[in-house]
């Protein structure tokens, strides 16, 4: 891991739908757009790096569930944003 | 095909025209705008593959970063395979041992977001590892 000067910023939020396949895309594709940012999730259990579609979409988060984030990495702040948006917009897709 | 213009294109070699082709929607839904082609089914459009079927997905795969081939089942490899031989040295077309629907959700998650064509044959490939629940 290479040494990161930002801290790392985490936020929890509650899903207000399932954490199925098109929010999980969305969520890759920002982690592909950041590659020096690493975004974790940790539901339960269960935890994914958002790099991983298929490990996002493993972690069979319902409705309801509290999901932790932690970002590290360049721009933590602005892409824990993002990733809370992407999570707590799942309600307008059915995916 | 413009929304996948300089991205790596995957195409989808099934047995069954239907499979492919859902499978292509499902994974392009999903990756936002990789460029998914399927080729499924026999020329009359019966189950099977077809050589003619994969090389024009190819065709239409090509962006310019190289194309990305995952077959559903054993003989899909050796029409993907009869195809390469036939361009060889005229494509950058790549056969991947990958599970059909994992492999084509993580590849094509992995090129919309850019990655050049050996990280996009990766991802695939690391589906064959990922658990389900």
């Amino acid at each position: 891991m290479p040494p990161s000067s930002d801290g790392a910023v985490e936020r929890v939020v509650v899903l207000p739908k399932p954490l199925h396949a098109r929010p999980a895309g969305q969520l890759a594709r920002l982690a592909g757009r950041h590659k020096e940012t690493t975004i974790q999730l940790v539901a339960g259990a269960k935890k994914a790096n958002a790099r991983g579609v298929l490990a996002v979409m493993a972690m069979g988060a319902v409705t309801g569930t509290e999901v932790t984030l932690t970002v590290t990495g360049p721009d933590a702040e602005a892409v824990a944003d993002e990733v809370a948006d992407i999570l707590t917009a799942a309600e307008a897709v059915d995916g | 095909m413009t929304e996948g213009l300089g991205l790596v294109g995957i195409v989808l070699v099934s047995h069954s025209a239907a499979l492919a082709e859902g499978a292509a929607e499902l994974v392009q839904q999903i990756s936002g705008g990789a460029t998914v082609v399927p080729a499924g089914g026999t020329d009359d459009g019966g189950l099977g593959t077809s050589t003619a079927r994969i090389e024009a997905a190819i065709d239409d795969a090509e962006t310019g970063s190289g194309v990305l081939i995952i077959p559903d089942l054993g003989s899909a490899v050796l029409s993907a395979r009869a195809v390469l031989a036939d361009l060889a040295g005229e494509t950058t077309a790549r056969l991947v041992d990958a599970p059909f629907v994992e492999g084509a959700v993580a590849a094509a998650v992995a090129a919309g977001s850019g990655a050049d064509l050996d990280a996009v044959a990766a991802a695939a490939e690391e589906a064959r590892d990922a658990t389900k629940f």
